[in-house]
């Protein structure tokens, strides 16, 4: 156990970071949380960065070139998350693409869906990702939007929801029922489905912020051609979530991260506003920075397991250990604000309303990605062994 | 920061593991404090004598070798001067070169430290009765460290005097925890020896180790709470299942291994810190200690709530390690003291940078 990396890997870091100094656009450093535009609409700016990242090999380091990377091991891959993360980087604003459809193309796809990954990665097509359903959301094997082959074609049929950056797609990564008669998680498929196709419909969703990057999708009698299926037929469960596997061992940077970020701007906004004597508030962030500062320990205890090539028990922890975290930060940015902290007009609120605009939008951290509620239940019989209900 | 043990980091985790599970039933503190029979400390000091004295020079090896040694050591409560001499006397004595490390550190000698005056602070300060020294009665000598007034601050000096216990008037003070003794000391009169003086700061430093060894035995006796709850509602049934079973005990003990987790590696955290002497080092053992203790005491309540009547009882184990828990949460400053100090170098530093 040591503090430091090697000499090597501290080379790659100082590489990335005056890359990152020299190219980063100004809209992507720090500031509100990132979660797409009011519209759904992906900014000229992150398009630009995004295929910036790729054609110099900093979109996905541990692929090839080729594909956005520099074959980066996966020490590498961490320290390029915590270097982003450390400065409120995203590179993309749509991770559906590089994340879920470009490794999944990659590794279940044909030769010609093969060839769609790179334009996935590089954020040259939009992709959203068909999952969620209205009766299929924790329960995702319960999804019932149907495609049945009449021979050249997939007929499908259903709703999907929760559909991020629908509007804007160009392609829809959609889990559809291909055997309905067969246990649930073995009757489901993948196709790839253009979002142009005839009986494609798609209505944007406002969230509680106001914006609309969600959306509903309807599938009505939407005509999809059989070689768009994406790896085996009745095979799409081993599909779901393909994220990528390198960079599993560093996903908990970026929430790790932005909590640091927080903590130090909530202790500063208390003593700006005054209220850096307030002996509730002081226990109340020195109670939050003990809890992200080992919480980002867990995360790099995590890593080594991970580097190993053993399971990480300790990574199960972190996305409700994150998501539960950043909400009790955002929150005590509001009540630092006292009888103005619900205010949220931007010429009046303090930082022009960002503590309250960001807790609204980490109450989707507990459900999105896997309810804090699933996670539990994950931990207690997957880490803990404990015995099922 | 790198996690990853080296192989004879793992090595030393596991032979202290044996050891401590081999070598140190429960009934040897049974039997010494809990449920005194007649002799029945002696088979717990032959067990130190031979298993733990070599181990005591653990305290001049790096803090995560001796965190990984004492973790195991916090899963079998013992009742011996280890973490007293090896994490907390020895590094003093160290700071001020004084000839009888030499011989606390070969296991020749036992030893404690008398610092904390009457408030309870951990800090040099001129009162003549200090308090909570730990281990008294299971050591040779005990290292008074004292201040000319009421306390001194950072930049001032603190006297060091190594004196025989047995030549120190001692009242030994009931603590909830039977297997790690307390007493209150008055300072002996000054003779003709002449102290040895260590910097306020430098003290701070030292005691960093010990306290981040101490959160590291916590780790070890949350741990030990940890399995044993979960062994145990595995197995335990009711209304024809494991209570293990059902979700709102699922979800508790779900909530408890998180915050274990996470004391573990901000322990392991601050320890690479300290070895590495790096700038977070004194934040870290802040961290360290209020969250390892946080997590031991939560696992104690835990554990007796899921264990239900079983574990409400004298027989069964589980009182020695909630006594364990909640009384070294209390030892080297409480939590709140640790987050008060955490408190004032946040604030602090952060309204310099406004």
């Amino acid at each position: 156990m040591k503090l430091g990396w090697d000499s090597e890997h501290e080379l790659f870091r100082s590489e990335l970071v005056s890359f990152l100094q020299t190219h980063a656009p100004p809209e992507a450093l720090g500031g509100r949380d990132l979660i797409g535009t009011d519209t759904g609409d992906i900014p000229q700016w992150a398009r630009r960065w995004q295929a910036e990242l790729f054609d110099n090999g900093w979109m996905v380091p541990a692929y090839p070139p080729e594909l956005g990377g520099r074959d980066a091991d996966p020490l590498e891959c961490l320290i390029y998350a915590e270097e982003l993360g450390r400065r409120g980087i995203p590179r993309s604003v749509h991770f559906g693409g590089y994340a879920i459809v470009g490794p999944s193309l990659l590794e279940f796809g044909s030769e010609d869906q093969k060839a769609m990954a790179p334009a996935a990665i590089r954020g040259d097509t939009i992709w959203c990702v068909g999952m969620s359903e209205p009766d299929a959301g924790s329960d995702l094997a319960n999804l019932s939007t149907s495609a049945v082959s009449d021979g050249d074609s997939f007929v499908v049929n259903g709703q999907k929801v929760w559909t991020s950056y629908a509007l804007h797609a160009e392609q829809c990564f959609c889990y559809v029922r291909t055997d309905p008669d067969a246990p649930r998680h073995k009757g489901i498929s993948v196709l790839t489905v253009a979002m142009d196709t005839p009986g494609v419909t798609v209505r944007p969703l406002r969230h509680i912020t106001g914006s609309a990057e969600f959306a509903e999708v309807f599938f009505d009698d939407v005509l999809v051609p059989v070689e768009n299926l994406v790896g085996e037929l009745h095979g799409g469960w081993r599909i779901t979530m393909g994220s990528l596997a390198h960079e599993r061992g560093g996903l908990w940077v970026d929430g790790v991260a932005s909590a640091e970020r927080a903590i130090s701007d909530l202790v500063e906004l208390s003593i700006s506003l005054g209220r850096g004597s307030d002996p509730v508030l002081r226990r109340q962030l020195t109670e939050l920075y003990v809890e992200v500062q080992s919480l980002r320990a867990l995360g790099y205890k995590g890593f080594a397991s991970f580097a190993q090539g053993s399971s990480a028990p300790e990574h199960s922890y972190m996305k409700l250990a994150s998501s539960e975290l950043r909400q009790r930060l955002y929150e005590t940015g509001m009540d630092i604000q006292g009888s103005f902290g619900s205010i949220t007009d931007d010429a009046v609120a303090v930082e022009a309303g960002r503590w309250q605009h960001s807790w609204q939008v980490s109450l989707a951290a507990t459900i999105g990605g896997g309810t804090s509620e699933i996670q539990r239940n994950v931990v207690a019989s997957r880490v803990l062994g404990l015995p099922r209900g | 920061m790198d996690f990853s043990l080296t192989p004879e980091q793992e090595m030393l985790r596991d032979t202290a593991s044996a050891l401590f599970s081999r070598e140190f039933p429960s009934s040897l503190v049974r039997d010494a404090c809990y449920d005194p029979v007649t002799g029945g400390a002696s088979a717990a000091e032959a067990a130190f004598d031979r298993h733990l004295r070599p181990w005591i020079s653990m305290g001049d090896e790096s803090v995560v070798d001796q965190c990984l040694f004492m973790e195991e050591a916090g899963a079998a409560i013992t009742t011996a001067p280890l973490w007293s001499s090896s994490a907390l006397a020895l590094p003093v004595l160290r700071a001020v070169n004084h000839p009888d490390a030499d011989r606390v550190a070969d296991g020749s000698l036992t030893a404690t430290v008398a610092l904390a005056g009457s408030a309870g602070e951990w800090r040099a300060n001129g009162d003549v009765l200090k308090v909570l020294v730990t281990d008294f009665g299971l050591v040779d000598i005990v290292v008074f460290v004292d201040a000319d007034g009421e306390s001194v601050d950072s930049g001032g000096e603190a006297h060091v005097w190594v004196v025989p216990a047995g030549d120190l008037q001692a009242r030994v003070v009931e603590n909830m925890d039977l297997a790690r003794p307390l007493a209150e000391v008055t300072r002996r009169p000054p003779g003709d020896d002449q102290p040895l003086t260590i910097t306020e700061g430098d003290l701070g430093s030292v005691l960093e180790r010990a306290t981040v060894v101490l959160a590291a035995e916590m780790v070890g006796t949350a741990r030990w709470l940890k399995e044993t709850t979960i062994e145990y509602v595995s197995t335990r049934e009711q209304f024809g299942k494991p209570v293990g079973s059902f979700q709102g005990l699922q979800w508790k003990l779900v909530d408890a291994s998180l915050e274990l987790e996470k004391a573990g590696a901000a322990v392991y955290y601050a320890a690479m810190c300290i070895d590495a002497d790096d700038p977070d080092r004194h934040r870290a053992t802040h961290v360290a200690k209020s969250a390892a203790g946080a997590t031991a005491r939560r696992w104690a309540k835990d554990a007796m709530q899921a264990h239900g009547g079983i574990g409400y009882t004298w027989e069964h184990d589980l009182h020695l390690y909630l006594r364990r828990a909640n009384a070294a949460d209390r030892l080297l400053g409480d939590s709140a003291w640790h987050m008060e100090q955490l408190a004032l170098d946040l604030f602090q530093s952060q309204g310099q940078r406004v």
